[in-house]
């Protein structure tokens, strides 16, 4: 960015056989200086479809973007379901690296085509809620694919995501966490647009393989309760977790003072599938063309006007039930201002809550959480601190019960009643995230074992997991397959096949859990070097102390046990 | 005292109450399973049940008292790994 240059590179052999994940994760350990300031010229941002992604393998539009994290201090990997990620594959783009950084305050949008690439002055936009952004571009440039940065992150606030497009060109699907928005805005790069006119596609080096496992991968799907048509993700979206968990008394409340309440059901995915269906919203929808799961959907005011986007289950808990809040129409809006500002909706429902209980507004009030989102449209010192994220918001209030790990905030399941989770939580290298232990079974990766939520034997569980799930990430596909896979065995000998169909290799099963280590343990030195030891691995104090209702349970995991997972 | 009962999505059309709520006798009543029969469910339409917020299977003992919560077969969306059913025999 420093020379407003674009140039193009062919994979250099190291890199070949990778994508998402583990090809994002591959440059920024080799190019980023572990110690440098994640918003400085050194650290760099790094987009990367997945191996598959582009070709018409199902529910495969995943992207991973890459960099140092200004939220955590250490690596960053974030994904997301965009026909963005398919247009780069299909262009047979393995990565984008933006590097450098831009010394005035312009802004600038990069244009990828099938003849080449530039960059232009986006400047116009600066200021500029990200809704209005994209209809502009869209009017402008045609069917493009849209990644943008919002105005929290031209506040450089660690609070802020990368915004991918929907299929009609909502900026709704982020690739959220760790705050790679602000890296973005920092180096000068507000857009890039990809048109993927004449593309020539994804070279598949054995066609007859890859049709074979992507038979058997679709198969898989539309057999499995989870991710059939008619299933769970599909009649009610991710949110059909909001009364499963309440249940299990690990849906967090009023900033994780409790783990169930009964107004949780008025936020619950029946109640939104029913308003959905009422007001004439879409349900379901897609992230990307071509997925057969479909579990997403768009949320629109009452009168059926203004689609938001999807309301997922992670941001209906982190902006409802998190903050006292139990109205979906409240819900729905601070969505909206979300995507709108490029925010992260679980960090920012995390950093209204602390704020909540900091004293800048009542718990419950959602006109006033409405309130304090315009002040970081307003670019107000008050809007600065929330754009900064939970950790920070809480510090400046003096509040003691801040929900984070090695300062990201926790997702929306408490883990004090599901320990297991919270032993992934503290011990990824990616920060509080639950998508880094959500992936393919223990059954799969041989690892017997009790799945007792309330057992503290958990360091072998989440390791499994959170190998199989960097492998996942790497492929393209969404972690939802995992449910088919999972109980299918043949979905995973499917996925496995597709890569061999595309990359020309003939990996099988048992090689899924030496990609996985592999990705873990670059992130893992990386962030050793940047200075994380085991005292970053831990949880909250407070949840090792206070009881949360119902369970009346504590994160009793001992430290020997977190410290046991990265012993591979 | 009674059991209460609580049936989400497309189980809600078994009680006569909209919000699926529902109490019943404890008499006759000594597992999960007892409890499906008393509502005319179907082991196989259920996918996630819950007594008193422990993730439970069909054998789990229910007493006076207790709260047992029901989710329709196309409801299923647990990470299972991280739970296990508890039974008593």
């Amino acid at each position: 960015m420093n020379t407003l240059k674009t140039s193009y590179k062919d994979v250099p052999e190291k890199y070949q056989m990778l994508g998402g994940r583990s090809m994002t994760s591959a440059i920024v350990a080799d190019e980023v200086p572990p110690t440098c300031h994640p918003l400085g010229s050194h650290n760099k941002v790094v987009f990367a479809p997945g191996i598959v992604t582009g070709t018409n393998a199902p529910t495969s539009g995943r992207i991973s973007v890459g960099g140092k994290s200004p939220l955590t201090g250490g690596i960053k990997e974030a994904n997301a379901g965009t026909k963005f990620a398919q247009m780069l594959g299909r262009l047979g783009i393995a990565a984008i690296v933006v590097e450098g950084q831009h010394q005035s305050n312009d802004y600038y949008l990069l244009r990828v085509t099938n003849t080449g690439s530039e960059l232009m002055n986006a400047t116009t936009w600066s200021g500029k809620g990200l809704y209005e952004a994209y209809e502009q571009l869209i009017a402008k440039f045609g069917d493009v694919g849209i990644c943008g940065v919002g105005i929290a992150a031209e506040v450089l606030g660690a609070n802020s995501g990368l915004c991918f497009c929907d299929p009609e060109g909502l900026p709704s699907r982020y690739a959220g966490r760790g705050g790679l928005g602000a890296v973005m805005a920092s180096k000068g790069l507000k857009f890039i647009v990809v048109d993927d006119t004449d593309a020539p596609g994804v070279e598949i080096k054995n066609a007859e393989i890859f049709d074979q496992g992507k038979q058997k991968l679709l198969n898989a799907l539309t057999e499995h309760d989870v991710t059939k048509p008619g299933g769970a993700l599909n009649a009610y979206g991710t949110d059909v977790l909001i009364n499963i968990i309440n249940e299990a008394g690990g849906l967090p409340q009023r900033n994780f003072s409790s783990g169930s309440d009964d107004r949780s059901e008025n936020v619950s995915g029946e109640k939104k599938a029913e308003e959905i269906k009422k007001r004439g919203g879409v349900r379901p929808h897609v992230c990307s063309p071509g997925c057969v799961i479909q579990c997403s959907e768009v949320w629109t005011r009452p009168d059926g006007t203004d689609p938001v986007g999807v309301l997922e289950y992670e941001s209906v808990w982190a902006l409802g039930p998190n903050c006292s809040i139990y109205d979906l129409d409240t819900i729905g809006e601070l969505n909206r201002a979300c995507n709108d500002l490029g925010l992260d909706t679980i960090e920012a429902g995390n950093t209204l809550a602390v704020a909540m209980e900091g004293g800048l507004a009542e718990f419950g009030d959602g006109k006033k959480a409405l309130q304090l989102m315009e002040e970081i449209r307003k670019k107000t010192p008050v809007g600065r601190i929330l754009a900064s994220g939970t950790e920070t918001c809480g510090k400046v209030l003096g509040v003691t019960r801040i929900p984070t790990v090695k300062g990201q905030a926790l997702p929306a399941y408490d883990p004090r009643p599901i320990k297991g989770i919270g032993v992934t939580y503290a011990t990824t290298p990616m920060g509080a995230d639950h998508t880094a232990g959500y992936a393919i079974a223990t059954e799969i990766m041989n690892v017997g074992g009790k799945a007792d939520p309330f057992d503290t034997k958990k360091a072998e569980l989440s390791r499994n997991l959170q190998i199989a799930t960097a492998f996942l990430d790497s492929t393209g596909y969404c972690l939802f397959t995992a449910f088919a896979i999972l109980d299918i065995p043949e979905g995973l000998e499917g996925i496995v096949e597709t890569l061999n169909g595309v990359l020309g290799t003939s990996y099988t099963v048992d090689d899924v859990a030496d990609i996985g280590k592999q990705i873990l343990k670059t992130e893992r030195t990386f962030n050793e070097t940047a200075g994380f030891t085991a005292k970053d691995d831990r949880l909250p104090e407070f949840m090792r102390e206070e009881k949360l209702p119902p369970h009346n349970e504590v994160f009793d995991v001992p430290d020997e046990e977190l410290d046991e997972v990265f012993n591979f | 005292m009674a059991i209460l009962v609580k049936l989400y999505g497309t189980l809600k059309e078994k009680t006569e109450r909209s919000e699926g709520t529902v109490e019943i006798e404890h008499q006759g009543i000594e597992t999960v399973s007892d409890v499906l029969c008393r509502l005319n469910i179907k082991e196989g339409e259920t996918s996630h049940l819950f007594v008193n917020g422990r993730y439970s299977g069909f054998r789990k003992r229910v007493k006076n008292g207790d709260r047992v919560a029901v989710f329709p077969k196309n409801m299923g969306l647990l990470y299972k790994w991280y739970f296990r059913r508890e039974e008593d025999d």
